[in-house]
């Protein structure tokens, strides 16, 4: 009887993919056959002669810088905001204001960069300015989180023996807290700013400026060396940002 | 009179620490409180430093009462009130320099104080301050890189360097070795007495305390056991005083650096 039941399932599964093959009209015939694999390998082999003239190598230059600026201002604004929101978000200013802006925060989180600069093209208009507003409303919402963990989790004597020699709510922060602190607001700072980085790439394909922008308009237009051009200056961004950032938290988080 | 205490009483939760204390210290007076573990040594210094409200009764200190003070005027009356902490709660990544100069925020403007974040302001003061506690080598070194009793240290020129008038000190030597514990509680001494600042320190050794107090108050279950001059102090009141304790000093918590680096 169980054996029954078990192979009925099994058919049942067999049917419902060879169902959903009919039902989406997948040719794997026209996949495959035909040249299908040949027309393939001819459009990767396109890829593999990127277009290396100085003028295609000044407009990837400009790209990289524009999403270099994109990503590193977004995530600037970004660690600002989120520390002013995460100072509410820890309680500090007691619980009114606390879920506020634990809501606001989750708002911003919840909704991905990408919508974000759909969103932020059409208030904002096409370019870079979109792609930094939209990294940095996401991010706020990511660090403002960490950062209010983080500030909770912070011990409070530090600062609570400097309130209790007279000092004032913010110098007992300044003194007592922050440096307990900020080498953990640098780290999730760096990750978020490699994150940002590798998302700014990608924002251009809604009109948001930078790399992306550009891959998207070669490769509509079917220019497969520019498009591999500005492939490569991606991945080179991202090498960079990533062992530059490691550099950082060398230097000052694991001191 | 520097601090009075009438009928105070303190109780954390369900533990009574405090049971109607009746206290008087004037100006300029050195004062010992010895007792076995958790007599309230550390809960009476909580509330004569203005950390803590007491359940009832009344604490007036320098002559104001700091619970019917506005917040801000008691800011000001905790500048004048130096306590020292038994395991100094210093950030580990602050150097020495900025931890003592922490000492002043309270008579410092905002302003002044956070611009010594950026260049500390009177490296020679500290320096000055450190030396006296055979520190001065360390005035840039990280507090986290310094053992318990270095630690203790920088917290006792914290509190000098504040100038309080009134100066607490709860175990400030327990992690220091008899000679530094020896040198350190001469350093507070001659500090108050030059000043004619109020010192009150809780102690765990009770010879330190006979010798380098001239007034000796002997707490047990939250009581007054006696409140002598050194010098009248006997062998007898000292039994009763700890009755059943086994003497030792209570091991020192460590500040750790709990860093959490995301790698999601």
């Amino acid at each position: 009887m169980r054996r029954l039941i078990n192979a009925s399932l099994i058919l049942a599964l067999l049917a419902a993919v060879a169902g959903s093959f009919a039902y989406l009209s997948l040719d794997l015939q026209a996949l495959f056959g035909n040249g299908g694999l040949g027309q393939m390998g001819a459009y990767a082999a396109r890829f593999l002669s990127p277009d290396l003239s100085p003028e295609q190598l000044r407009a990837v230059g400009r790209g990289a810088l524009e999403t270099l600026a994109m990503s590193g201002l977004g995530t600037l604004l970004a660690v600002i905001l989120g520390l002013l929101i995460a100072l509410p978000a820890a309680g500090r200013f007691g619980w009114p204001l606390q879920g506020t802006a634990r809501l606001l925060l989750n708002g911003l989180r919840a909704i991905p960069e990408l919508v974000w600069a759909a969103l932020t093209v059409l208030a904002a208009g096409l370019g870079p300015n979109a792609g930094t507003l939209a990294l940095a409303l996401h991010t706020t919402g990511v660090l403002g989180r960490l950062f209010a963990e983080a500030l909770e989790n912070t011990p409070p004597e530090p600062a609570a023996a400097i309130r209790l020699q007279g000092g004032s709510q913010v110098t007992a922060f300044c003194f007592g807290t922050l440096p307990n602190l900020w080498p953990q607001l640098l780290a999730y700072s760096l990750y978020r700013w490699e994150n940002n980085i590798r998302m700014a790439s990608v924002l251009g394909f809604v009109g948001a400026g930078g790399l992306g922008q550009m891959l998207y308009t070669t490769l509509s237009l079917f220019q497969e060396a520019q498009a591999s051009t500005v492939i490569i200056a991606m991945l080179v961004l991202v090498l960079l940002v990533d062992a530059l950032s490691d550099v950082l938290r060398q230097r000052f988080v694991r001191a | 009179m520097t601090i009075t205490l009438t009928g105070t009483s303190l109780r954390h939760g369900q533990v009574q620490a405090l049971h109607a204390i009746d206290l008087q210290v004037a100006a300029g007076e050195r004062v010992a409180i010895i007792g076995p573990s958790g007599a309230g040594k550390s809960s009476l210094l909580q509330l004569i430093a203005s950390a803590m409200a007491p359940t009832t009764g009344s604490v007036e200190l320098l002559g104001e009462a700091p619970w019917r003070l506005s917040a801000r005027a008691r800011q000001r009356l905790r500048a004048r009130i130096g306590l020292i902490h038994q395991a100094p709660p210093l950030p580990p990544r602050q150097r020495v320099v900025t931890a003592v100069l922490a000492g002043r925020l309270g008579q410092w403007s905002t302003v002044r104080g956070l611009l010594n974040l950026l260049h500390p302001s009177d490296i020679p003061g500290v320096r000055a301050v450190l030396a006296g506690l055979g520190m001065a080598d360390k005035l840039f070194a990280q507090c986290g890189q310094l053992s318990g009793g270095q630690l203790q240290r920088v917290g006792i020129a914290r509190a000098l360097y504040q100038q309080p008038q009134l100066l607490l000190a709860d175990e400030p030597v327990s992690a220091m070795d008899p000679v530094l514990a020896e040198h350190s509680l001469k350093t507070l001494n001659q500090h108050a007495s030059e000043r004619g600042i109020t010192l009150v320190a809780s102690l765990h050794a009770v010879e330190l305390a006979l010798a380098h107090f001239p007034r000796v108050i002997g707490i047990r279950e939250g009581q007054v056991a006696f409140d002598r001059p050194a010098a009248e102090v006997t062998s007898d009141m000292l039994d009763a005083l700890y009755a059943n304790e086994h003497l030792g000093s209570p091991p020192l918590p460590v500040p750790t650096l709990n860093l959490q680096i995301p790698r999601c």
